[in-house]
């Protein structure tokens, strides 16, 4: 338990310093290095917990009492350690440490006082993501769900003096605010009907049926909204590609591994309530397939490194996201996590050749593998994860989530991943090819990137390549904790023994069509986006969904707004404003009883006493 | 006596009392007015109250009605010359109330008299000072005001 | 000579009074007929105060008595000052405080 206090306590100092002593923050690298050291710290003892708990696989959980409360269930708040959690607070820190090591690279150009908001935020967000994780109920989880969102607020429109930057910020939290308002829902109505925010209890009660029917499903349906908001799930994608305003470690760490993870970790963390919901489960499939799909399509078309690097990264959860709904949450969380390592690393190089190269636009870049070799290797080592070509780590992971599709018998999906799957391989390696190989050389002077930069990529490019050692273990301590309901036990028999073949042929198939394309110059990619002009506008703009949100929020939002505008200034106020005109009129009859002239006042003194008389006799 | 005092003096008061209202000159009304006070004086004094009697003419008779005629000679109005502003609702309006107020007496259930000496100008004193000092002294601050209320709100201004 | 009788009497002259104030139009005349009606009220007090032998309904009518002259004097000082400034004895035409 005192590791835990250690890991999350750890970002906290930090940004609790860094945020009250204004001096310190402002000093620059000192703050970097109190921000590093708070992150460190959780590092090391988040390993420290791993091994332990490997030696002692028993979920351990500690509570505190929050809100006492006498009619309902007293509401507490505490910390949930077990297979889900410990590998995941591995993953987050480990990311996390190796991201804030790079930017004092990254950022070298920045003004202290900067650098110090940088680091800071770095350390609000690092302490917002690792108390999600080790959260152990929804409602602590949604309070450190918009903390986080809080965080890549900031760091996103970080750079807040360019427009795009803080456009772009907004965006993001809009968009994931919507998803919220659906995990909010979500959770009171779980509460309600199952009379608890625990995870481990709502488990229970569903289990035994007294969580069930329409309240879990909308529960889980809500829940599921909030994860669609933050892991940028089809129709709330369109933050992410926006979100590359922000610094590329930025970009690395919460757009790539931990961020928009937690929407998959939250779906795997209520798996077992999935179990129960077959149609959440079919949606949150459906969706997934639709997201992984549609994004590695439109990742076709795109120039911009980062942009390119995003609408893989949502494709990628999309597959995940696929994964929890047809039942594999192990899978799901296998993928997580090697994604982490080299969508984490695909950021840093991308980050690395944008930093020597100040432009983010692949196509004036070009052979830059005889400048920066290094980060070429690194960029390689990822493009291959990704791609999911054995021995690598994407290959294992994708593999299981493709088997698990196979074997819940979702052919659409599973057929339609394995087409992203070719799609992702070509984007990818388009990319690779265009940056570092091509006709083209770049213009202007590209040098390798420091060590502090190379350092953290090293250590992602060897887990991006053994990581897929880590799948049996990751499965054993997962499997303890998330429980069977919902969890299809992937077998890999029968047609299933293909699917590692069919996988990786697809990746060959992208790769072989990319270096034909963009190396070998076989055919001009070019003449191909030409003729397919309106396909490839359609795929540019994004299939249009962002014009859509605008449509809703202009006409519907604003339209509203200007009618109720309308109603305010001519109904409510023309009602006061009437009350007032009849006020006036009848004050003007009204004053002309006051004739100035003595006896008519004197008839009326006359006429009350006569009524007083009159009164006075009745009574 | 008293029958014989009364029929004689209510009609003289009710006959006076219509000369001040009916009356086109202010003169004329006034000595109606006159009248009237001291026949109710003489009423007093049938009521075994000679001390009221005597203030009556005193002060109101000799008082009164010589501020009245003394505002008529300065102003120099004596006649009236439409004497009426809407009669009709004012007479209406007079006679109902009278009618409510003699019916008033009616359910009074007055019966009899057992009329007390009111003479007693001794007692009167002692209880004027001695219960009623408080009002007794006010009553002088009221008069003090009106004396100076009267004098500063008529008096003419100062030419120079 | 009877309460009932003496009352019956004081309110005739009330009313008579009542139909002077409501009716004439010079302001002095107004006067002595609201001069008569305070006249008949005192006499009401005196024949209850007679009826029933308290010596207090005396003393009543003597601080009526005074006020009424009071009140006799701050009224006719008033219209002298309004005769003065506005020029007319007519009650109706003293009618600025109209609204």
């Amino acid at each position: 338990m005192e590791l835990a206090a250690i890991i999350l306590g750890g970002p906290f100092l930090a940004f609790v310093l860094l945020g009250v002593i204004a001096p310190l923050r402002r000093s620059g690298r000192p703050a970097a290095y109190v921000s590093i050291a708070g992150i460190g710290a959780s590092l090391a003892a988040s390993v420290a917990l791993l091994l332990r708990f490997q030696a002692n696989p028993e979920p351990t959980t500690w509570e505190f009492l929050w809100a006492p409360l006498t009619r309902s269930p007293s509401i507490r708040f505490g910390v949930l350690l077990d297979g889900l959690s410990v590998p995941m607070l591995v993953v987050v820190s480990l990311v996390a440490f190796l991201v804030q090591i790079y930017s004092l690279g990254y950022m070298n150009a920045e003004r202290p006082a900067s650098l110090g908001r940088y680091y800071t935020f770095h350390s609000l967000f690092s302490m917002a993501m690792l108390g999600l994780v080790a959260s152990h109920n929804t409602l602590q989880t949604y309070f450190f769900w918009e903390l986080v969102g809080l965080g890549s607020y900031l760091l996103i429109g970080f750079w807040y003096e360019k427009p795009e930057a803080s456009r772009a910020a907004m965006k993001a939290f809009w968009t994931t605010r919507l998803g919220d308002v659906g995990f909010a829902l979500g959770l009171i109505f779980l509460w309600s009907a199952g009379g608890s925010f625990v995870f481990a209890e709502l488990f229970e009660r569903a289990d035994t049926g007294e969580l069930s029917g329409t309240m879990l499903t909308l529960g889980v349906a809500g829940l599921f909204l909030g994860a669609m908001g933050k892991s940028a799930q089809f129709p709330l994608h369109i933050w992410l590609p926006d979100a590359m305003e922000g610094p590329t470690p930025v970009s690395a760490l919460i757009h790539a591994a931990t961020m928009v993870a937690a929407g998959v970790y939250l779906m795997a963390r209520i798996s077992p309530l999935l179990g129960h919901t077959p149609h959440v489960a079919a949606w949150v499939l459906t969706l997934g397939t639709l997201t992984a799909f549609l994004a590695a399509t439109m990742a076709l078309v795109a120039r911009d490194v980062k942009r390119i690097l995003a609408f893989s990264t949502i494709s990628q959860l999309g597959y995940m996201m696929a994964a929890v709904g047809a039942g594999g949450a192990i899978a799901s969380i296998f993928h997580l996590t090697t994604h982490a390592f080299f969508k984490a690393l695909l950021f840093l190089a991308a980050g690395s050749v944008i930093h020597a190269v100040h432009t983010n636009d692949i196509f004036e870049m070009g052979r830059l593998w005889k400048k920066m070799p290094i980060t070429g290797v690194y960029f390689l080592v990822g493009g291959l994860a990704l791609a999911g070509v054995f021995p690598l780590a994407g290959f294992f992971s994708k593999d299981e989530i493709l088997i698990t599709l196979w074997s819940g018998g979702h052919s659409i999906a599973f057929w339609t991943l394995l087409v992203t799957a070719g799609l992702t391989a070509f984007y990818m390696f388009r990319a690779f090819f265009v940056v570092f190989f091509g006709e083209r050389e770049f213009q202007g002077h590209a040098h390798e990137s420091p060590a502090v930069m190379v350092g953290p990529m090293g250590v992602l490019a060897v887990l991006a390549v053994a990581g897929g050692a880590l799948g049996p273990g990751i499965a054993r301590l997962l499997e303890r904790s998330i429980s069977v309901a919902g969890h299809h036990e992937a077998s890999h028999a029968g047609l299933a023994a293909l699917i590692p073949y069919l996988g990786t042929a697809a990746a060959a198939f992208g790769i072989l069509v990319a270096w034909l394309g963009y190396q070998r110059r076989a055919f001009r990619p070019e003449a191909i986006r030409k003729a397919a002009g309106p396909l490839v506008t359609l795929l540019e703009r994004r299939y249009f969904i962002d014009e859509i949100f605008l449509f809703f929020y202009r006409v519907l939002y604003l339209g509203l707004g200007a009618v109720v505008g309308w109603i305010d200034r001519y109904i409510i106020d023309g009602l006061v404003n009437f009350v007032s005109w009849a006020t006036w009129q009848v004050a003007g009859y009204l004053r002309r009883v006051q004739t100035g002239r003595a006896q008519d006042a004197l008839y009326a003194i006359a006429i009350g006493f006569l009524l007083l008389v009159i009164l006075a006799m009745r009574g | 006596m008293t029958d014989v005092v009364f029929w004689i003096l209510a009609p003289l008061l009710v006959i006076c009392a219509l000369g001040v209202v009916l009356s086109r000159n202010l003169y004329r009304a006034a000595y109606w007015l006159a009248g009237a006070l001291v026949t109710t004086a003489v009423f007093y004094l049938a009521l075994t109250s000679p001390l009221l009697a005597a203030v009556q003419i005193l002060l109101y008779t000799g008082g009164v009605l010589t501020l009245v005629v003394f505002a008529l000679v300065i102003t120099a109005s004596t006649d009236d010359k439409e004497r009426w502003r809407r009669p009709m609702p004012a007479g209406v309006l007079a006679l109902l109330v009278f009618v409510a107020l003699a019916s008033v007496i009616d359910r009074m259930g007055v019966a009899g008299s057992a009329q007390g000496g009111l003479a007693d100008g001794t007692a009167i004193g002692v209880e004027l000072f001695t219960r009623y000092i408080v009002p007794f002294e006010l009553l002088s601050l009221l008069l003090l005001g009106a004396i100076f209320g009267a004098l500063a709100i008529a008096r003419r201004e100062d030419p120079s | 000579m009877t309460l009932e009788r003496l009352l019956f009497l004081s309110f005739v002259v009330f009313s008579i009074g009542l139909f002077g104030v409501l009716a004439r139009r010079h302001v002095i005349a107004l006067l002595l007929s609201l001069e008569l009606m305070f006249n008949s009220v005192n006499l009401a007090i005196l024949a209850v105060a007679w009826h029933n032998g308290w010596l207090e309904g005396v003393i009543l009518v003597l601080f009526g008595i005074a006020i009424t002259v009071a009140e006799v004097a701050v009224g006719l000082s008033l219209f002298l000052l309004a005769e003065r400034i506005r020029g007319t004895v007519i009650v109706d035409d003293l009618s600025e405080l109209k609204g």
